[in-house]
């Protein structure tokens, strides 16, 4: 079918588009491993959607779109918090950067306002 | 020692404060010779302000938020020569220096490395009861907070010795560096006592006080960091 051909094209682009990006260390090994077992799960998932509905009563859930719909958004909100950590990592280097230049700038401005630096501490 | 205070530094993180900010570091100037004023990216000449004044000043590139300014302007005062005692104060004039001076004569006792201010030892009267009861509450979820036996967890008025700056690292940008500061004492070894003051409550302070809404982002702050420990 159509649709299945166009799902499993767009899972394989993700994939090559993450792949080529891949240079950038800072993605978990164990996260690319993540994405590619989601993506193979995807793929399956498309080929047989009958499978996922046997996993789904499994499981107490009475079709598979639901079952999909469930994990998509846990997955989303385990991404969303992966991103936060992710941020305020980011953030942290940020202001350890702005603090430094701040410092360095003040103590020239500082003492060229005249205000003396070693004005304390005189025995 | 030399002057009186010479070796307090006063540290004022400052964000859009222009309207009080000349009265209150002027102020503070008079009882303690050094103060520096951290300004956070303001944008109404709040920098200027200072700059005519005899207050070091220390210009944020861009605006980080109050957690950040109070540990830029201790990693900068903490470089100063003789700097051994460090007051954080706001730059809203809600604090009084009668209280900080009296807080720095309890820090020179050398009874206790750091001191708080709390708006409930005292009579407490000055504050609101909406503020009262959201302070409250934030004093009491706080585990360290109750540990160290305190009755004020958000209060900006504070004096630290110089170990306890020489090893505190607020890394809480925002808001929640108050929380930050109260379970980083309540994990350290260093002797606490907290000392009633009093606060000035302008319309102007209430307006940048803290809000119910922003009690949920510290809270929501405070438990991701500690899950990555």
């Amino acid at each position: 079918m159509l649709i299945q051909f166009l799902l499993i094209l767009s899972v394989m682009v993700v994939l090559i588009v993450v792949a080529r990006a891949g240079g950038a260390a800072y993605v978990q090994a164990s996260k690319r491993v993540g994405l590619v077992a989601f993506a193979a799960a995807n793929v399956y998932a498309v080929l047989r959607p009958a499978d996922v509905t046997v996993v789904a009563r499994f499981l107490g859930v009475n079709r598979g779109t639901d079952l999909v719909l469930y994990s998509l958004v846990v997955a989303f909100m385990l991404g969303m918090v992966s991103m936060y950590v992710r941020f305020r990592v980011v953030d942290r280097r940020y202001t350890e950067l702005a603090r430094a230049v701040a410092i360095r700038e003040a103590e020239s401005v500082n003492s060229r306002r005249g205000l003396r630096q070693d004005d304390t501490g005189q025995p | 020692m030399g002057l009186a205070n010479d070796d307090v530094w006063v540290v004022i993180p400052v964000f859009n404060e222009a309207g009080v900010l000349e009265s209150v570091v002027r102020e503070t100037l008079a009882v303690f010779p050094n103060v520096v004023c951290v300004d956070d990216g303001s944008g109404d000449g709040s920098a200027d302000i200072v700059l005519r004044t005899r207050a070091h000043l220390v210009r944020h590139p861009v605006n980080l938020g109050q957690g950040a300014a109070l540990q830029t302007g201790l990693s900068y005062a903490r470089n100063r020569p003789g700097a051994a005692y460090f007051v954080t104060f706001d730059a809203d004039g809600q604090h009084r220096l009668e209280d900080a001076a009296a807080m720095v004569a309890v820090a020179r006792s050398g009874e206790v490395d750091v001191v708080v201010g709390s708006r409930f030892l005292g009579s407490g009267r000055s504050v609101p009861p909406l503020k009262r009861l959201v302070l409250r509450t934030a004093a009491l979820l706080s585990p360290s907070g109750r540990r160290l036996g305190l009755t004020d967890a958000h209060n900006g008025l504070r004096v630290f010795t110089r170990p306890v700056v020489d090893d505190l690292r607020i890394t809480m940008n925002g808001m929640a560096h108050a929380s930050e500061i109260v379970s980083y004492l309540g994990g350290s070894r260093w002797r606490v006592r907290e000392v009633p003051v009093s606060i000035r409550y302008t319309e102007y302070s209430q307006a940048k006080g803290q809000s119910l809404v922003n009690g949920v982002t510290i809270l929501f702050d405070l438990s991701v960091r500690s899950r990555r420990g």
